[in-house]
């Protein structure tokens, strides 16, 4: 919620300073603006924030990598957060897979908000999967490993590791 | 080291099982080693592959700007899984990085004919070296160590890479190279004697620093 908002913030290189919230019992961020009731909700932060940065590129370039940007945002909000069960878990980690066999970002070719913010959703996520599962959800395991790496992306997060060599070599 | 013929299916597997945990031939940015790899394929490897697809797909995107990928181009051998198990992985220490391997590892069958010319070569070559003098292997080394963010004090950081000492290290010139959200990483050469230095030992080494470094890699190596 607003840590992840914080960390967006410096790694789009705003100054810090924006004044977060939280409203109601599913925490959703405010953004608390100078004048009116401010902004609510994850995605609309995110998004206001990459254009405050003059970044809009990491929201998609053609009509349709914008549109699987938001899918994605969408996604995350909805499916991904802190209450899920572990059922709801492994059915977000099958999507991501099967999305991914054939992407490197999860819009495709080009890295964009999509992959910023779904890596900080899973992060708790990725941190706990056994070397087993990291294996099962390969292509996720991947895409993770290289957002992680993504300059300015992971700054004080631990870093999750992924072991090289794979040791269940029919799990595809 | 290599991928076998990249021309045959057993090459396109090879490459296919390397790239199932990786988006890129080397690191974690496309580069001339993707290129490298690139254009010895033929043909978009068969849907199967889908890793290998995958991988050439993306790369297939970033054609128009191929002569900017960072990197320097090698002889195809120089990638892909090497011969040796890699035991980088299973790290305790969370900060421990294992993204500097940068050849995944693999089996590679070898024939017994292959294995046979190898060790014939592999005599021949060893008689010949013990009649030279001996020189010492050296190879130039360009480091890329990255900060956690651009509030990094990169001046120390710099001191902290430098102080790092070692029989057979010499540290050469280094810059400080703009990455993107006003974080620069610091790029510093160092020349090291083959038998005495060793990757491995200054990744250690400087990712011990951990107030400062975040990641380092290694953006160039070449014998001297």
């Amino acid at each position: 919620g607003a840590a992840e908002l914080e960390l967006l913030e410096r790694l789009l290189g705003l100054p810090a300073g924006n004044k977060y919230g939280v409203q109601g019992e599913r925490k959703v961020p405010v953004l608390q603006t100078n004048n009116g009731p401010g902004l609510t909700g994850l995605m609309t932060i995110a998004s206001h924030l990459v254009r405050q940065a003059k970044k809009d590129q990491l929201l998609g370039s053609t009509a349709e990598e914008k549109a699987v940007v938001q899918q994605w945002l969408e996604y995350r909000v909805t499916r991904v957060n802190g209450s899920s069960s572990k059922e709801d878990t492994r059915t977000v980690l099958k999507d991501l897979n099967m999305h991914l066999e054939d992407k490197v970002y999860l819009a495709g070719n080009i890295f964009t908000l999509a992959d910023i913010l779904m890596y900080y959703g899973l992060h708790h996520i990725m941190v706990d999967l056994t070397v087993q599962e990291k294996e099962k959800y390969l292509n996720v395991s991947r895409w993770f490993n290289h957002i992680q790496h993504y300059p300015g992306v992971r700054q004080h997060l631990p870093n999750v590791v992924f072991i090289k060599n794979r040791l269940y070599t029919n799990a595809h | 080291m290599g991928f076998g013929d990249l021309k045959s299916a057993a090459g396109l597997r090879v490459l296919n099982d390397f790239l199932a945990d990786k988006s890129y031939i080397e690191g974690y940015v496309p580069s001339q080693a993707d290129i490298a790899v690139f254009e010895a394929i033929s043909a978009p490897p068969p849907a199967d592959l889908f890793h290998a697809l995958r991988w050439y797909n993306h790369i297939k995107s970033y054609e128009k700007q191929k002569a900017s990928l960072p990197g320097v181009k090698k002889a195809l051998g120089k990638y892909g899984p090497a011969d040796v198990e890699d035991t980088t992985g299973a790290a305790t220490d969370s900060k421990d990085d294992d993204d500097i391997d940068l050849f995944g590892s693999d089996d590679e069958e070898e024939s017994e004919e292959a294995k046979k010319l190898r060790e014939e070569r592999l005599a021949q070559y060893e008689s010949k070296k013990s009649k030279k003098p001996a020189v010492v292997a050296k190879s130039s080394i360009l480091l890329d160590v990255k900060p956690w963010d651009d509030e990094t004090d990169m001046a120390k950081l710099e001191e902290c890479v430098r102080s790092i000492q070692a029989d057979g290290l010499v540290w050469g010139s280094s810059k400080l190279v703009p990455v993107g959200y006003g974080i620069k990483k610091l790029q510093i050469q160092c020349v090291v004697e083959d038998d005495k230095v060793g990757t491995d030992m200054l990744e250690e080494r400087i990712t011990a620093f951990e107030d400062y470094v975040q990641s380092m890699d290694v953006a160039a190596f070449n014998k001297i």
